[in-house]
């Protein structure tokens, strides 16, 4: 867009005013009070995330679309329009209701802002010379989020906010209606240059939209963000500041230190809010970095002109970053440090790649804690995290089929679907190197757990499994987690699993296998505890809180004779509140064996 | 052929060779794993679980989907831009290094928990981000070819490539944690819907293919596609959700594929293929036959509860992968123009497949009664193990043929 129109000097109050209203609408309205809306409705849980990804898409397609409708000549008419569908979006939402219809309102708001933004940033070089265009930006996006922060908006309700939002768009709309645009010259930027841009900005809006994620999901880093009339107030004024400052910087051409400092600014709210440093000054550096990036995002775009840079910028960085950054912080809770570190180093290699050093100062924040999000039944969670990072799944199943009978027998009662489906994701597994997990709470104590874990191999000769000692001699505590969320698999079921144990018999078709055969079994996978005569000294017997007992005592010399079923039953399903685990999957007819041998040992 | 497209499908069948050669390497290693499990102490905390991903992972979307790139290139790339190569290569390189970043996290233990969906956290978006870059060059090169198209051409290029877009926000959602699809109540596995939906999916691919590959039909073949939409019509007419595979509905409909082993080799020999790829479409025709009738048979009462969460349905995922799709892939590279004509590692590859794929199933089928001895690791479960691994050098080795050939 180079060629020049009739010129009659800037509008900068009507442009500033033009970004307000857009970074408002997005800020107030879409990004917090139709969520707050959704979130009443449906929960935390797949119905947001899927109307998240409504909102999303919307907003990639609504892009796109201004890319392909601009032209200068239909500017002022496309923008009003796209104004007056924002006002629209917000009203429907007002009544919007049940998934698909909060799916498609998103998708709606979304087609509506995407529209807005691209033609919003094409065409602001028909308002302000580019020489005063991060001025006009920098007011707008600074009296957006100052007024978004102003304690009466803030805590206005869902409905409440929208009509503000409505309302901001609709005078936006009857501002430019009559406006005359007259067309700036400016400079435009090479191809390889604007996706170099578009990925410090997808950085840039990752990180944050991570961050936010996250503060707004911790309760402690929420309030301490966004609670008390004082704080609100604070926020508005260093939005404003930072924003006319980060405009003042870019119509000096300072653009790459502006994103920069952007950076830092948000890296190091990260890291101090990891570090639970979540008061004082930390809530304002997040705010600054925040108001810095979004006035650069959209001078950038705006600067450029041509609609192809804003809808990649707004579609790619904008939408995509967003989606991006929430999914990386509802995937782990956290924001990682070295996902911070890596979106630095993106920064510099795209913006400056002949600094390498920068990477060096970017590595000394690697010491810095991440931000985390709260978890319920923390131990637990955490154990199952490790159960997935380490792929127990590869080996291990949790599911018992429940009209397969040995699979009932072996691994306890079977649990409904509706239960394994809860699970975020669910772990069925598909394959058994190993047991079947389901109910192992059951099965094997917390103690016998940690020992195998440990020393797979020792406890269970012949286990194909490797050993996890690293995670018991880490500072982190990731064994112990584990361990308790073995301990939690079942819950509820123990009941129901002992007796079926009680009640369970060798078939009278069993047979035995020889005694050759069971004291070769026993010396390979009972000694070790129980000891070569079953006096109870096996070299891990000392590991045991309660130790095997000394089988040649008086007191088991007495084991009646009849009772090779009782033997059975406690080889082949253990001993509830011992370390004594059961030998489930092994066959009858060595159960049997193992039992007359055991008997034999009693003497 | 132009030089510009034998030089992009001797790029793809290098990337496509470096990631079969990857990901057997890692399954070689896994396979001694199991054997050795003190091979895993030794290189803690990168133990088994941790390696499992990038088997799965990089035989799925590398060795698994890049011919299928490479195709797509062939058919969507105007040979005669000045720019093509080098387009091709940063598609191509985008979706190595997407596997690669994947890799790097998936040993980090970064998984979603979700089978051959491991993309989580930083990575949840490469790969969709590289699916992303391949389409925008498809789509630049289909808009600059517009004018030189007529209507039906448009059509035909245009509507995959607006169905092609849905896929990376698919791929980016199905990874997340709280996405699951519908479960089997009575197996814990997939529903004979969701079996019958992804095969038939395979089965539309296969019919692309040829078209895709420029190959010229010799006889009509109209009939193709009318069994392909009356299948797809009868999917969606089945139950979906959580079904069990004791309900007839779902054994009758998955048994619909028993239909499209003789219909598919006979749609494929409607087309003029070169005749040094026969040894490939015989492969191919012998691994569909294995696949879809031992696919269905363990889908029934009895045999599913006997092989389910054993070493059977593991052969069942070589079958289909080693064996088939390798074939077919294996095709798609050599008649674009990038080789895999070597005799000695095609049969090298056939035969460590074949013996795998026995062996496993062999121990699949006793597994359930014999599961003590294959928890103790008994001698007789090692020398299945071991066989295993020999088979698996034998794929390994002609992978390694393959590669060496590829980068003369």
């Amino acid at each position: 867009m180079n060629e020049a129109g009739p010129t009659r000097g800037d509008n900068l109050g009507l442009a500033a005013l033009a970004v307000a209203a857009t970074y408002g609408y997005f800020l107030l309205f879409a990004e917090f009070s139709f969520l707050s809306q959704v979130r009443e409705l449906l929960g935390e849980g797949r119905g947001l995330r899927g109307v998240m990804a409504g909102l999303g898409a919307g907003g990639v397609g609504g892009s796109l679309l201004a890319w392909g409708r601009f032209r200068p000549e239909r500017f002022v008419r496309e923008l009003s329009w796209s104004y007056l569908a924002c006002a629209a979006m917000a009203v429907i939402s007002l009544a919007a209701s049940g998934l698909i219809g909060l799916t498609l309102t998103a998708a709606g708001i979304g087609l509506a802002l995407g529209w807005n933004t691209v033609t919003l940033a094409s065409g602001l070089r028909a308002l302000v010379r580019p020489e005063r265009l991060g001025w006009g930006i920098g007011l707008g996006t600074g009296a957006a989020y100052a007024f978004c922060n102003v304690p009466v908006i803030f805590t206005a309700g869902p409905a409440g906010q929208a009509g503000i939002s409505a309302g901001l768009v609709l005078a936006a709309a009857v501002g430019l209606w009559r406006m005359e645009p007259g067309w700036f010259r400016g400079p435009t930027v090479s191809r390889v240059s604007v996706w170099r841009w578009v990925g410090v900005f997808l950085a840039l809006v990752w990180l944050d939209s991570a961050a936010f994620y996250i503060i707004q999901q911790t309760s402690g880093l929420r309030e301490a963000t966004w609670a008390g009339e004082s704080r609100l107030w604070g926020n508005a004024m260093v939005h404003l500041g930072a924003a006319l400052l980060a405009g003042w910087c870019w119509d000096r051409g300072w653009s790459r230190g502006l994103v920069g400092v952007a950076w830092v600014a948000l890296a190091g709210a990260c890291f101090a809010l990891g570090a639970n440093r979540s008061g004082g000054g930390t809530g304002f550096l997040y705010a600054g970095g925040v108001s810095i990036y979004s006035t650069a995002l959209v001078a950038f775009a705006a600067r450029d002109g041509r609609p192809w840079v804003a809808a990649a910028v707004f579609a790619v960085a904008g939408w995509v970053g967003s989606a991006l950054g929430i999914g990386l912080a509802q995937d782990l809770h956290r924001v990682p440090v070295e996902f911070v570190l890596a979106s630095g180093a993106g920064l510099v290699l795209a913006l400056q790649p002949w600094r390498r050093s920068g990477l060096v100062a970017l590595a000394l924040l690697a010491w810095v804690r991440p931000v985390r999000a709260e978890e319920g039944d923390p131990l637990v969670a955490r154990g199952r995290a490790v159960y997935i990072a380490e792929g127990c799944m590869h080996c291990h199943s949790q599911y018992v089929r429940p009209g397969v009978k040995s699979d009932v027998e072996r691994w306890g009662p079977a649990h409904p679907l509706t239960e394994l489906l809860r699970g975020a994701p669910p772990l069925p597994g598909n394959r058994r190197q190993g047991p079947d997990l389901t109910n192992v709470g059951n099965r094997r104590s917390a103690e016998w757990n940690r020992l195998h874990l440990q020393a797979p191999r020792t406890v269970s000769p012949g286990s194909r499994m490797p050993s996890y000692r690293h995670l018991f001699t880490s500072a982190d505590g990731r064994g112990e987690a584990l361990v308790a969320y073995l301990a939690s698999l079942g819950e509820g079921t123990a009941g129901e699993h002992w007796e079926t144990a009680l009640t369970w018999r060798p078939p009278n078709q069993a047979g035995a296998v020889t005694a050759v055969q069971a004291a070769k079994l026993f010396a390979q996978n009972c000694a070790q505890c129980h000891g070569p005569q079953g006096r109870g000294d096996g070299p891990l017997a000392a590991r045991f809180l309660v130790p095997p007992p000394d089988w040649t005592s008086e007191a088991w010399r007495r084991v009646p004779d009849g009772d090779e079923a009782g033997l059975a039953r406690v080889i082949k399903f253990g001993s509830p509140g011992t370390a004594m685990a059961g030998h489930e999957a092994w066959a009858d007819d060595e159960i049997v064996g193992l039992a007359r041998h055991v008997k034999m040992l009693h003497k | 052929m132009n030089t510009a497209r034998i030089t992009i499908a001797q790029v793809a069948t290098r990337h496509s060779l470096i990631w079969l050669a990857a990901a057997n390497a890692v399954g070689l290693w896994l396979a001694a794993s199991l054997l050795w499990p003190e091979l895993g102490d030794l290189v803690a905390p990168l133990t088994y679980g941790r390696w499992m991903p990038l088997h799965l992972n990089w035989q799925l979307y590398g060795w698994c989907a890049l011919p299928l790139v490479a195709a797509l290139l062939h058919w969507y790339l105007d040979a005669a831009d000045p720019r093509v190569v080098t387009q091709a290569r940063f598609a191509l390189g985008g979706w190595s290094l997407a596997l690669l970043l994947g890799g790097v996290a998936w040993l980090a233990g970064d998984t979603s928990g979700k089978l051959f969906l491991d993309w989580h956290g930083w990575t949840r978006g490469v790969l969709p981000a590289a699916m992303v870059g391949l389409w925008a060059v498809l789509a630049a090169h289909t808009w600059r070819r517009r004018g030189s198209m007529g209507r039906s051409e448009r059509l035909v290029r245009g509507i995959p490539l607006v169905g092609l877009l849905a896929v990376p926000p698919l791929l980016y959602v199905s990874t997340g944690r709280d996405y699951y699809p519908a479960v089997n109540p009575d197996s814990g596995g997939a529903t004979g819907a969701a079996l019958l939906g992804s095969t038939l999916g395979i089965v539309t691919l296969f019919g692309l293919l040829p078209f895709m590959l420029g190959r010229r039909r010799t006889k009509p073949a109209g009939w193709f596609w009318v069994a392909l939409v009356a299948s797809w019509g009868m999917f969606a007419g089945m139950r979906h959700g959580s079904v069990s595979h004791h309900v007839p509905g779902q054994i009758i409909g998955l048994g619909l594929l028993l239909a499209w082993v003789p219909l598919l080799p006979l749609y494929w020999r409607r087309f003029d293929w070169s005749a040094d790829s026969g040894r490939w479409l015989w492969a191919a025709w012998a691994w569909w036959l294995l696949l879809v009738v031992t696919g269905w048979l363990t889908f029934l009462p009895g045999i599913s509860e006997r092989l389910k969460f054993t070493n059977g349905l593991v052969a069942h995922a070589h079958l289909a992968m080693a064996g088939l799709v390798t074939a077919v892939n294996a095709l798609v590279l050599h008649t674009l123009g990038g080789g895999l004509s070597r005799r000695p590692a095609f049969w090298l590859w056939q035969l460590g497949c074949a013996v795998q794929v026995g062996l496993l199933l062999a121990l699949g089928w006793v597994e359930n009664a014999t599961a003590g001895a294959l928890f103790r690791s008994e001698a007789w479960t090692q020398a299945i193990y071991g066989g295993r691994l020999a088979a698996g050098l034998a794929m390994a080795a002609a992978s390694a043929l393959w590669l060496k050939e590829a980068w003369r």
